[in-house]
């Protein structure tokens, strides 16, 4: 499977899918430096991705201040160690992290090593959908009506 | 600038409430997340000491629907407010669409006030935003208690003059819903591509 052949984020979830299956994790999760989730795969039916990409995110930024203190620009991997699960962070396309939850600490190695491929791959992928096409769409006078709209509904004093 | 994912058709914009510590930025992230209808919000983290105090941040998802097929969420953060917590605040503060400043309206806190906004003021700057222009509502909260900052000390001692500026009572609610109207909607409104 050449999963590196198409467009958007769906490579990108074809590339963790991948990566699940070959390191028997539970799931992986690529999130934005400002906490977003873009992209999951695996089981997510027990966790809160919003929540876990916005603490992530907060964790791997307090860790690259603690690099900065000891003298290194960051940290590019974080591991949290657990009873029965365990996290692997890793920096990717400088901006973006990926995160994986396992449970079978011995399969650490497995994890490490397709990590890092999935990594290189994703620097690939990411690298070549940095200009949207379809960016047109939103930002318009229409959409922003819309959008108000619906704030003053919801925002409206109770 | 929010992070846009036009595969899945997402927009998540990111407010941040900004203050001097115990000024209310919780207590309007709470109230907020308490009155808004349980299909619009995720779950509300809180990550506080023992003396709940904010420790690093509070922080709950917003949807605020779909439109031309895109879902729009807003993400809204508190940062903590003691001065020492300066690294955490930089970190949540990054990436930012809008802010919201929470002003403790006592007269003795008109320091921390001052202060607080001008960490605030070099943060942005060292993220290359300029914070005249940016989204910005400004909440006098508090106004319920005894010997007040007149409105508009705060404006004119910073140099704010002509930003939204919201009286609040937080902890009952007052104003809060028109402050964070007010900040999402100049977020919106000056959201550009």
């Amino acid at each position: 499977m050449n999963s590196e052949n198409k467009d958007g984020n769906g490579d990108v979830k074809q590339l963790l899918s991948a990566l699940i299956e070959k390191s028997g994790a539970l799931t992986a999760m690529l999130i934005t430096k400002e906490g977003i989730s873009i992209t999951e795969a695996g089981d997510t039916s027990y966790l809160n991705t919003t929540a876990m990409a916005a603490l992530v995110a907060a964790m791997f930024s307090a860790t690259r201040e603690v690099a900065r203190m000891v003298g290194e620009k960051h940290f590019s991997i974080l591991l949290q160690q657990g009873e029965n699960r365990h996290i692997h962070i890793s920096l990717v396309h400088d901006s973006k992290m990926m995160v994986i939850v396992f449970e079978d600490y011995q399969r650490i190695g497995m994890v490490r090593l397709e990590a890092r491929r999935t990594g290189e791959a994703l620097n690939r992928a990411l690298a070549r959908h940095e200009t949207p096409k379809n960016a047109g769409e939103i930002a318009t006078p229409e959409f922003k009506e819309y959008a108000l709209n619906l704030i003053d509904r919801i925002f409206e004093t109770k | 600038m929010p992070h846009i994912n036009y595969q899945d058709k997402e927009i998540a914009f990111k407010i941040v409430y900004y203050g001097p510590g115990m000024s209310g930025k919780t207590t309007n992230l709470m109230y907020i997340h308490n009155v808004l209808d349980n299909d619009r919000k995720g779950d509300i983290v809180v990550l506080d000491t023992e003396e709940e105090r904010t420790l690093f941040f509070d922080f709950f998802p917003l949807e605020l629907g779909r439109i031309e097929g895109y879902t729009v969420r807003f993400n809204m953060y508190t940062v903590p407010g003691q001065v020492f917590y300066e690294a955490s605040r930089r970190l949540i503060l990054e990436g930012a669409d809008g802010i919201v400043f929470v002003a403790d309206s006592e007269k003795d806190r008109l320091q921390d006030n001052l202060e607080s906004f001008g960490m605030l003021r070099n943060s942005l700057s060292d993220f290359g935003v300029e914070y005249k222009g940016f989204p910005l509502v400004l909440q006098y909260n508090k106004r319920d208690l005894p010997d007040l900052l007149p409105i508009g000390t705060l404006e004119g001692q910073l140099g704010l003059n002509g930003i939204p500026t919201f009286e609040a009572v937080a902890t009952e609610g007052r104003g809060v819903m028109e402050t964070i109207r007010m900040a999402s909607r100049q977020v919106i409104q000056k959201f550009q591509l």
